[in-house]
Formats: structure tokens, C-alpha cells, sequence
């Protein structure tokens, strides 16, 4: 960015997003489940229980995305679009996530019937709180932990996941699926944030749903299984 | 607490600079493919010479202590200030000459210094900076009146065909793991230190020291950098518990190994502490004139300066002042080598700021100390 097009705002918020990440991704090795992932001892139930957990969060998305939308007044028109735009992408996620289970040899009704863990209750309840609000922009924040996930571990997960428990290719689409694409959902990003923050306030309220974001999205990867 | 200065800066290379072509005269030939990774090596890391207290038959008349020793005496020659005076002598290293005492104390005995206090610092390239702070607070507190914080390495030697020959490291077609081989074609030898006073040189420039910030990750990462232990399936086993010395030797204690994997998950978080630095409003990146910054790794450098850019975080590549092409990567001698050079070459100017930077890889530490130029040039 040159300086004539550098917005200090704009560049508070990506300094603020770029520290949780580093907090959030330094945090997630100490995470048992991806703990043993990144020591090359993960098995495959743990795999099969992390899709099980992340399928009932991920099936929230659009509905959350949506009513996000449907917050926004008037003046972030653009920004609606690319909210609006995003929502199907959360369909194709779920379902990808059902059928990595199933071709792990997991029960498709048990995918779909699990209950969502304490941990993404908790973040669940946060997105549609935040979602409700009118002009919810500090979700940009939460998009780019999630996203940031997809763009910078997906493809390194799907990786140490596929070489450890000598998986089919069909039974990690969503991870590497998003190791492939996000790149393009970021510089999407990059151009949502600079619609949307134009003061001190936003980037501030931006960086603060990142952090809590980051810390839900956290805890559920902690309580596998714990419903 | 007083205000602090760099009074002095000074370094000390052994012998000539050694170019690339020569390189394996001193390190000594593995295997062909051993070469030909460091000839890709050294397009990486663009070093073009350095220097080694080795002779090619791998004798030597130099001890790291006594390479630092050399940069500390020629400090207190340069010194405005009494040689007793000078109370406090920090030194840092990655791997000292002895396991017992610490390397301080070998520096001291060499540098004609009469009794003070000392610290050893020992990590790998940030512990130049833990002995910055150490000797920067010993004054600050007024502890002592002047102080000398010294970083030196000696790498060379351990990178000698004879360190690998018959480890467990060396496969059979004489090739090293690429981490193995990644360090022999990086670092070298060489010592630098800082005279640090409660005031200010009365002659020439000095620099006052605005603040200093080292902080470790050592919570979120495994060791990265090590040395001193086998690798086996659950992780490092020090040296001192495989059964016996030989056995510890052979399963390629002895060596320095480097995860590059990791080193790249460390990059965004070297980063980060800038950031910290710019939100807590202790640095403008804007405002510093000279960036002292011990990078070696190129290959990051594009990642780097993206995130940097758009969060508003780049110093312009102008203001960016390196010597690692000609005087290579010297650990934790290297960023007092690169202020003294900064010194010397007459770019620094009153009033202008110069940030340090040093990553260490480890199991991360990053460290940051913002200097100011003050004085008349002499």
C-alpha cells in the first residue's frame, strides 16, 4: 500500500489482527487435539471427533453471515454484498465436513445428530449476539480468524492428517480445500476491512471480536466431544 | 534510574575474509551433494565472505573467549573512560569454549580488566541483547559507572567433517539433514562489543538508549535451534543422559541442528512484537533512520515485508542497514558488529534514531532496542 492509499485505521486494525492471530495460532499447538496432530501421533477418532465438532459450528455460518447482512444499514451497501456473497460458501463447508466423515467410514446421522460442543455453544452464542447488533462490522474480525485458519493451517493440518492416518484424498476436502482457496477469501478481506473501517472505533471493535473469536473458536477445539 | 549510553562500538574478526569459493578449504568437504547444498545455501542467504579463527587443517590459536577478549580490549583502548571504571562485563555466546565456568569469566581473565562483576548470557543470537539489557540496567540502576556488554562466536569448529564422521547424522552418502547442513554455510567467527556509560561520550557521537524489549515464546514453541542433544521420537535427550559419552556422540548430540519448519511459524511473530512496539507507541517506523536487523533468512523476507506493508509496519528498504554480505552471520556477535560498522561508516547523524532487531530462532525469543544518536560527529 502507498502512502497516499495507507489509512492509519486501516493499518491499527491489521496490526491489531495480525497479534491475535500470533496469539491465537502460538496458543492452538498447546491444544491436545492439535497437539498430537503437529507430533505425529494423532489417531484417526481424532480426527472423525474433530470433524464431528467443527460440522456443528460450520453449519451456523451462513445463518449467522445472513443476519449479519441483514444488520447492516444502508451505508455499507458493499460490504452487505460481500457479506451476502460469503453465506453459501458456509453450505458447501458443512457438507464437506459430512462427507470427510463418512468416507473416514463415520455414520452420516451421527455427524448430523452430535450436539454442539460447550465450546461452540459459547462461540455460536457470540457470533448470532454480535450478528444481531445493528451494523455488526466488528465481525469482520471473526471472519478473519476463521478464514485465517483456512488460509494459513488448513493446508498444513490436511497434510499431517492425510500422512498420519493414510486417508484418502475424499476424506480431507474441507481441510484442503480451504488450504487452497482462502487466499482469495483474505485479499477479499483486505478489501472488506478497508470499506468498513474508517475510524479508530471500528478497527478497535474489529480487533476486539478477533480476540474473542479467536478464544471461543479455542475453547471448542478443547472441549472435543464435551456436550 | 540515569539515561545510558553506547559510548563505544568495536569488533574483532580473525584473520582475512574468507570468500565463498574457499569456504570448503576451512569447513572441510563432506560429499559433492553436501556442496551443492551449500552453493544453494549461499544463494539463499546471499553471504559472499566471512571469517573463520580456523586454519584449513582445522587448528586454531583462538578460543571464543579470547575472541571476545579482543573486542573488549580494543573498547577500553578506544575508552574516554578509566579501564577501572568499567565495573560490569556481560558476554554472550552460543556455544562457550567450556561447559564450566561461563564464558565471562574466560573473557575477563583475558581482558586485563581489574576485578568486577560479570554475567555470562548464553542462548543463541538474542543473548546479545540479554547482555545489552544486563549491561544497560547495571548502569541505568547505577551500579557501576561504565559497563561492556560483548558477544562472540566460534562456529567454525563445529563444523568440521570430524563433528559428523560417524554420527548418526551423516547418512552414508555423506550428506548431512538439510538443518545440518543449512548452518555450516551460514555462520562464522567473530567478536563486537558496546561500552555503555551514565553519559555521554565527550568526544564524537554516542548513542543514548531509549529502551530495550526481549521477550521469549518459549511457551508456544519447541526448541527450534539446539545443540547438546539427540533427537529421538519423544523429543531432545540431553547429552548427559544417553547412557555414555560415546553413545551421545555417535547419535549426533554434538551437533547444531535448525528446524526451518519452525522457523517460518516464528516469522509472524517476530513481527508481531513490532507491531506490540508500534500500538504501545514506542516506535514510529516512520521515525527510525537506520534498521539494524539480524535477518538472514531471504526466503522470508517477501512474507515479511507484505504483512509489514499493510499494517502500516515497513521502514522503508532505504533506511534497512546490513553487513551479513561481507561479514556473514556471526550469531550473537552480529548486531553489535552491525552498529559498530553503522558507526563507522558516517551515516549516522545527531538526532537520528537506529532500531535493533534481533530474532532468535532457539525457541523464539524476539528483542528490539531503540537507540538515539547524540553528540557532535568528531
Amino acid at each position: 500500500m502507498t502512502a497516499a492509499t495507507a489509512n492509519p485505521h486501516v493499518e491499527a486494525a491489521q496490526r491489531g489482527l495480525a497479534r491475535v492471530w500470533i496469539e491465537f495460532e502460538s496458543a492452538l499447538v498447546q491444544v491436545p487435539v492439535i497437539a498430537r496432530m503437529l507430533a505425529g501421533k494423532m489417531r484417526l477418532e481424532d480426527y472423525q471427533r474433530l470433524l464431528v465438532n467443527l460440522r456443528q459450528q460450520v453449519v451456523e455460518g451462513s445463518r449467522w453471515i445472513s443476519r449479519a447482512a441483514s444488520n447492516l444499514s444502508v451505508r455499507h451497501e458493499e460490504l452487505q454484498s460481500l457479506f451476502v456473497r460469503h453465506a453459501p460458501a458456509e453450505h458447501r463447508d458443512y457438507r464437506l465436513l459430512e462427507q470427510n466423515y463418512v468416507a473416514t467410514g463415520g455414520a452420516l446421522e451421527k455427524i448430523r445428530t452430535a450436539r454442539k460442543n460447550i465450546g461452540s455453544e459459547a462461540l455460536s452464542a457470540f457470533m448470532y449476539q454480535a450478528a444481531s447488533r445493528p451494523d455488526p462490522l466488528g465481525l469482520l474480525g471473526a471472519m478473519f480468524v476463521i478464514e485465517g485458519l483456512g488460509e494459513r493451517l488448513a493446508a498444513g493440518w490436511a497434510e499431517a492428517i492425510q500422512s498420519q492416518l493414510q486417508l484418502p484424498d475424499e476424506a480431507l476436502t474441507f481441510l484442503s480445500y480451504h488450504g487452497a482457496n482462502d487466499g482469495d477469501h483474505l485479499d477479499m478481506f483486505d478489501q472488506a476491512l478497508v470499506l468498513a473501517v474508517t475510524d479508530a472505533e471500528t478497527a478497535e471493535e474489529v480487533v476486539r471480536h478477533a480476540k474473542i473469536v479467536a478464544r471461543l473458536y479455542r475453547l471448542q477445539l478443547e472441549e472435543l466431544d464435551n456436550v | 534510574m540515569h539515561s545510558v549510553f553506547v559510548t563505544g562500538t568495536g569488533q574483532f574478526l580473525p584473520g582475512d575474509p574468507i570468500g565463498n569459493e574457499a569456504m570448503v578449504d576451512y569447513i572441510g568437504c563432506l560429499s559433492p551433494a553436501a556442496e551443492r547444498l551449500g552453493r544453494l545455501t549461499l544463494r539463499q542467504n546471499r553471504i559472499k565472505s566471512r571469517h573463520y579463527a580456523i586454519r584449513p587443517d582445522g587448528s586454531s590459536d583462538w578460543t571464543v573467549a579470547a575472541l571476545a577478549a579482543q573486542a573488549v580490549q580494543g573498547l577500553v583502548r578506544d575508552a574516554e573512560v578509566e579501564a577501572r571504571e568499567i565495573g560490569f562485563l556481560a558476554t554472550a555466546t552460543t556455544q562457550n569454549d567450556l561447559l564450566v565456568p561461563g564464558m565471562a569469566s574466560q573473557v575477563h581473565a583475558l581482558s586485563g580488566l581489574p576485578p568486577m562483576e560479570i554475567a555470562s548470557l548464553q542462548s543463541v543470537c538474542a543473548s546479545s541483547m540479554m547482555a545489552l539489557k544486563a549491561a544497560a540496567l547495571q548502569v541505568a540502576a547505577g551500579e557501576h559507572r561504565a559497563a561492556i556488554a560483548a558477544g562472540a562466536e566460534f562456529s567454525s569448529r563445529y563444523f568440521r567433517p570430524g563433528h559428523y564422521l560417524g554420527t548418526a547424522t551423516m547418512a552414508e552418502d555423506g550428506t548431512l539433514p538439510g538443518d545440518a547442513e543449512f548452518l555450516r554455510w551460514t555462520l562464522s567467527d567473530g567478536a563486537a562489543g558496546l561500552l555503555i556509560e551514565d553519559r555521554p561520550a565527550a568526544y564524537g557521537l554516542s548513542l543514548k538508549v531509549d529502551w530495550i524489549s526481549l521477550r521469549s515464546f518459549a511457551d508456544r514453541f519447541q526448541p527450534c535451534m539446539t545443540g547438546g542433544a539427540v533427537r529421538t521420537e519423544d523429543g531432545l535427550k540431553p547429552w548427559s543422559q544417553c547412557g555414555s559419552i560415546a553413545a551421545a556422540a555417535v547419535g549426533g548430540a554434538f551437533q547444531l541442528r535448525q528446524d526451518v519448519e519452525a522457523l517460518h511459524r516464528m516469522l509472524p511473530v517476530w513481527l508481531g512484537e513490532f507491531m506490540r512496539l508500534v500500538d504501545e507507541g514506542k516506535l514510529d517506523p516512520l521515525g527510525v533512520d537506520h534498521f539494524l536487523c539480524h535477518f538472514s533468512a531471504h526466503s522470508l523476507r517477501e512474507e515479511m515485508v507484505r504483512l509489514a506493508t499493510k499494517a502500516g509496519c515497513m521502514i522503508p528498504e532505504e533506511r534497512w542497514f546490513t553487513n551479513i554480505y561481507d561479514k556473514g552471520n556471526v550469531g550473537a556477535a552480529s548486531i553489535f558488529l552491525l552498529l559498530d560498522d553503522l558507526m563507522r561508516s558516517g551515516r549516522a547523524k545527531p538526532g537520528q534514531r537506529v532500531l535493533l532487531a534481533v530474532p532468535e530462532s532457539g525457541q523464539c525469543i524476539m528483542a528490539y532496542a531503540m537507540l538515539t544518536v547524540v553528540g557532535e560527529e568528531a
